[in-house]
């Protein structure tokens, strides 16, 4: 077990286990927070993962997650905008904080890539991950009021 | 000691099918059954499959939460138009 694998347990720890707390319990607007955060938690998560296995395939995963995870909270923000238009769902905090542990571990593991190949896929996922998010985070808070008409 | 991302993992997957049962409400399952998608993703990665994993990922993170939300839509409104034409 090295170091990495070890950072990516407790990363893992930490977010499964927040995101388990907040989607089970609490009203529904924390619920839709505590599920767009699983995604960039989870995330750097398997970013680590792929560099404790050593298999830069695995970073397939994390860019598919970065991707399909805030499609997931639009599905959502989009369906239960009715509900959610009551409760302005927003932890700007914990959505900054979630950004910045992604950036964090892009950027750590491109530092230990070396420029190359891998190290644009690790940059797109990063750019992905943060910009997704952000973007979830604030359709989530009603930030764009156009397109809640369900 | 290596093993200790399994039980991470495992135990995610375990509470979260849990709490995906113990809700009552199909919205709020959706919810939970979107995060349950991902840590089983993340199970069938540190167990070493992750082809299986992106599939996983592909399907529980976006399709089924999408799925459910849409039938529960449909549901909920015709219902309400059914309570409507009655009055």
């Amino acid at each position: 077990m090295n170091g990495w694998i070890l950072a990516a347990t407790v990363v893992l720890a930490v977010g499964l286990g927040t995101t388990l707390w907040g989607v089970a319990t609490g009203p529904l607007g924390r619920r839709v927070v505590a599920q767009n955060l699983s995604t960039a938690l989870v995330c750097p998560g398997l970013l680590l993962l792929s560099q404790g296995y050593d298999r830069t395939s695995y970073v397939d995963l994390a860019l598919l997650l970065a991707l399909l995870g805030p499609v997931g909270t639009l599905v959502f923000a989009r369906l239960l905008a009715d509900e959610l238009a009551e409760e302005q769902p927003r932890a700007w905090g914990l959505t900054w904080a979630a950004a910045g542990l992604g950036a964090v571990v892009v950027a750590v593991l491109c530092a230990v890539t070396g420029p190359g190949r891998s190290m644009v896929k690790l940059l797109i996922v990063g750019a992905l991950l943060v910009g997704g998010n952000l973007l979830a985070s604030r359709a989530m808070s009603g930030g764009f009021p156009g397109v809640s008409r369900g | 000691m290596a093993d200790a991302v399994v039980v991470v993992a495992l135990l995610a997957v375990a509470g979260l099918a849990t709490a995906a049962v113990a809700n009552r409400d199909p919205a709020r399952q959706a919810l939970v059954l979107a995060v349950l998608g991902t840590a089983l993703a993340v199970l069938f990665t540190v167990l070493q499959a992750p082809d299986v994993g992106l599939s996983q990922l592909a399907v529980g993170s976006a399709l089924t939460p999408l799925l459910i939300m849409l039938s529960v839509r449909k549901v909920r409104r015709r219902s309400a138009h059914g309570k409507d034409s009655k009055q």
